[in-house]
């Protein structure tokens, strides 16, 4: 959902999503403390969790989009001195506050677990989401790492099935990690493969 | 694609290849010319000052040899690109080539066939051809369309195609009579209407390829009055009334007829849209053979659809408000390679447009003989028109009323041995129906407000098509405990489940057997309660008894 807007488009330049994200997660500051429990943490199941440095480098990605508004309307503010102006940097300022006390436990709350027939993927601090894609049901398997990603050494796995409505992504992941997940649901896949 | 062993450039000898019928171009590129002829006669018409005779002059002769050279070029092309698409089949592939400056060679598997439908657009009617097309799941647009072909060859194509995906050896395959596309009388040029009789046998040349088309028994019909009240009784009919009631009475009091043309789009947009679905929808027809379901309907573009069992992936059907009274159902239905047009309208996902309750439990039947419960006529009940928990279903707890102030009474799903049955909305009554092994994958999702109330919505992914199988607002543990059982259940389904090839399962046989027996065209569902579904080599029998 939220998270996956973050996932397409690690450049932030190229990346219209993250002004979005706060409106579209406007109550992921109400206090959520509990682990996530019931329907979203089946029994026996054991989580793994993502690459911390996905909280950097998200939150660098919004700040290299919010810097442009703030500081565009900063400057402007300033030389054509308009009071109602620093609207701009003040809003920008707020998503960007937002963000830093969001995206870290957005990005804790990311988990996946790979069972014997199904993988399982969590996601979501305050809409939370839970996909069981089985092997025998995924057409291919894509890796992605854009260039901030690279930087922060992080990639991203998403599984595709035939179903367009499967928001499989799992972001954060470290390479190596990536590649034995890519491989180990390729050669998965194959083994439990079905037709449609 | 690891089966593709032979070089692009270098197909294998022994096909045969072919050519479609030499009046396509004539077919495909008629549109073309009256929209040409159509924006030449309007801007000739416009640009001559008021009361000159435009045949006067010299003009005349300039546009005359415009619009000739511009059809020309235009049929000159089209008659290359008829000379470049060839096709050819094998036992596991169909191979067609196309294209003149950018070549594209393609290969559908047949085991991966999806659906064959032939689409006979009005021109093409009237040259008695057809376009043949076969939907691979590879998204929209992945099908292999041969056109145009004779009638009577694309339904031999057809019956062939079909029995070469359903594993049936064809007997003469190897020495296949049909004569190689490649001695065209016509040559490149221009290939004159008037020609049409004397060489296409030998060009199409597709005939006498051994398979008999399947014997078919027809199901169910739909009477063109019933298809035009079910269309008056829609929504949009009541917003094209009030449209063109509120804009007279507008127009009166205002007395300027220019009013009348402020809403003229909307007026041509859901009457576009009602005239698109009755037309498309004019005399449906449909009738299960061996080789799957056939749906036959339209009325200015014919087109005969065949599914073949097992592809259809996820069942919808629906109840308008309006269509209550008469207790009206429409049945859609979810086939990998159909997808969704670009404009959301679906020509080729609808398994029954209206009908009776019996006729949309019939259409059920089609797809599901056997829904693996005792008694599939209850339970299907409960699904249409039942409320709150009952024999069969699970619904949403009554806390979830403030989420679903309305349907949350109806929400709700229920588990038999062969599908999911999720039923949803109250003012217009959603029921949908998944069978075990069509499960792609499954979703939860909850919001804070579910949250705080202990609800989740549940989700199952399907091929893309009109049915989006969603439960609303379930309680969360009941959701989850779903989530895991569905998984579990759909896993083992797929274990089970037939191979591909649907001829080299054995029941198929008994099925045949069981309906050409009965003369009956009632749905079983429809009937008495069936015993219980317990052998599945003889499924449709123990449904019909």
């Amino acid at each position: 959902m939220t998270d996956h807007a973050f996932d397409l488009a690690p450049a932030p330049d190229q990346d219209p999503a993250p002004g979005q994200t706060p409106a579209t997660d406007p109550a992921a500051q109400a206090p959520t403390g509990q682990v996530p429990s019931g329907p979203f943490d089946p029994p026996g199941v054991h989580w793994q969790g993502v690459s911390s440095r996905l909280i950097t480098a998200r939150l660098l990605s919004v700040g290299i989009f919010l810097l442009v508004p703030f500081v565009l309307g900063a400057v402007f503010a300033l030389v054509f001195s308009l009071v109602w102006l620093w609207i701009v940097p003040a809003v920008a300022l707020v998503i960007g506050i937002w963000c830093v006390a969001v995206v870290p436990r957005q990005v804790r709350a990311i988990g996946y677990a790979e069972r014997d027939d199904d993988l399982l993927i969590r996601k979501g601090v305050m809409f939370r989401s839970l996909v069981v894609v089985p092997y025998g049901r995924m057409q291919y398997v894509d890796v992605q790492a854009g260039p901030l990603a690279r930087r922060f050494r992080i990639a991203q796995v998403q599984l595709h099935t035939a179903s367009p409505a499967t928001d499989a992504s799992i972001d954060g992941l470290e390479p190596a990690e990536a590649e034995r997940l890519r491989d180990r649901l390729a050669s998965r896949g194959e083994a439990r493969l079905a037709g449609l | 694609m690891s089966e593709s062993t032979t070089q692009p450039d270098a197909p294998p000898t022994d096909l045969t290849w072919h050519r479609v019928h030499p009046v396509t171009p004539v077919v495909r590129g008629w549109s073309v010319i009256a929209v040409l002829l159509v924006i030449v006669g309007n801007q000739t018409l416009d640009g001559l000052p008021a009361g000159q005779n435009m045949l006067a002059g010299d003009g005349w002769w300039q546009i005359l040899g415009g619009i000739v050279v511009v059809g020309l070029i235009g049929l000159g092309y089209s008659a290359l690109a008829w000379r470049m698409t060839t096709y050819a089949i094998d036992d596991e592939s169909v191979r067609l080539h196309t294209g003149v400056l950018f070549r594209q060679q393609r290969k559908a598997r047949l085991d991966r066939l999806q659906a064959v439908d032939i689409v006979q657009p009005l021109v093409a009617r009237l040259f008695g051809l057809a376009e043949l097309k076969l939907e691979v799941a590879g998204g929209s647009d992945s099908g292999i369309k041969l056109g145009f072909l004779k009638l009577d060859d694309a339904n031999h194509l057809r019956a062939e195609l079909l029995a070469r995906a359903a594993g049936l050896r064809v007997g003469s395959a190897p020495a296949r009579t049909a004569v190689p596309g490649g001695g065209s009388a016509s040559g490149p040029g221009e290939p004159p209407a008037g020609e049409m009789p004397a060489e296409p046998g030998a060009v199409v040349g597709h005939v006498d390829l051994g398979a008999p088309e399947a014997p078919e028994q027809p199901v169910m019909e739909v009477p063109p009055g019933r298809l035009v009240w079910s269309l008056v009784r829609t929504v949009a009919m009541i917003v094209l009334v009030l449209a063109v009631l509120g804009l007279v009475g507008v127009a009166i009091g205002t007395r300027e007829i220019g009013t009348l043309f402020t809403a003229l789009p909307l007026v041509l947009g859901v009457g576009g849209y009602l005239f698109g679905r009755f037309t498309r929808e004019f005399n449906f027809r449909s009738a299960i053979s061996p080789d799957g379901i056939r749906l036959r309907h339209g009325l200015l573009e014919t087109r005969s659809q065949t599914i073949p069992p097992g592809r259809v992936q996820a069942i919808r059907l629906t109840q308008g408000l309006l269509w209550r009274s008469a207790d009206w159902w429409r049945v859609e239905v979810n086939v990998a390679g159909y997808g969704l047009s670009a404009d959301g309208t679906t020509n080729n996902s609808v398994l029954l447009p209206v009908g009776t309750r019996d006729e949309a439990l019939g259409a059920v039947w089609l797809v599901l003989p056997d829904l693996g419960t005792a008694d599939p006529r209850a339970l299907l009940d409960e699904a249409l028109s039942g409320i709150d928990a009952g024999e069969h279903f699970t619904t949403a707890p009554r806390r979830t009323r403030v989420l679903d102030p309305i349907a949350w009474r109806r929400n709700g799903f229920t588990v038999t041995g062969r599908a999911l049955v999720l039923r949803r909305g109250r003012l217009v009554r959603r029921v949908e129906i998944v069978p075990h092994e069509r499960t792609q994958s499954l979703g939860l999702q909850q919001g804070p407000w579910q949250r705080r109330l202990g609800v989740a919505t549940f989700a199952m992914h399907s091929v893309p098509g009109p049915v989006t199988p969603t439960v609303p607002h379930l309680d969360q543990h009941v959701a989850g405990a779903l989530m895991d059982e569905q998984a579990r259940r759909a896993r083992e389904a797929r274990a089970h489940a037939g191979p591909e090839l649907w001829m080299r399962r054995d029941e198929v046989a008994a099925v045949v057997e069981t309906i050409e027996d009965d003369d009956a065209k009632t749905a079983p569902y429809v009937e008495t309660a069936p015993p219980a579904a317990g052998a599945p080599d003889d499924e449709i029998g123990d449904a019909r008894e």
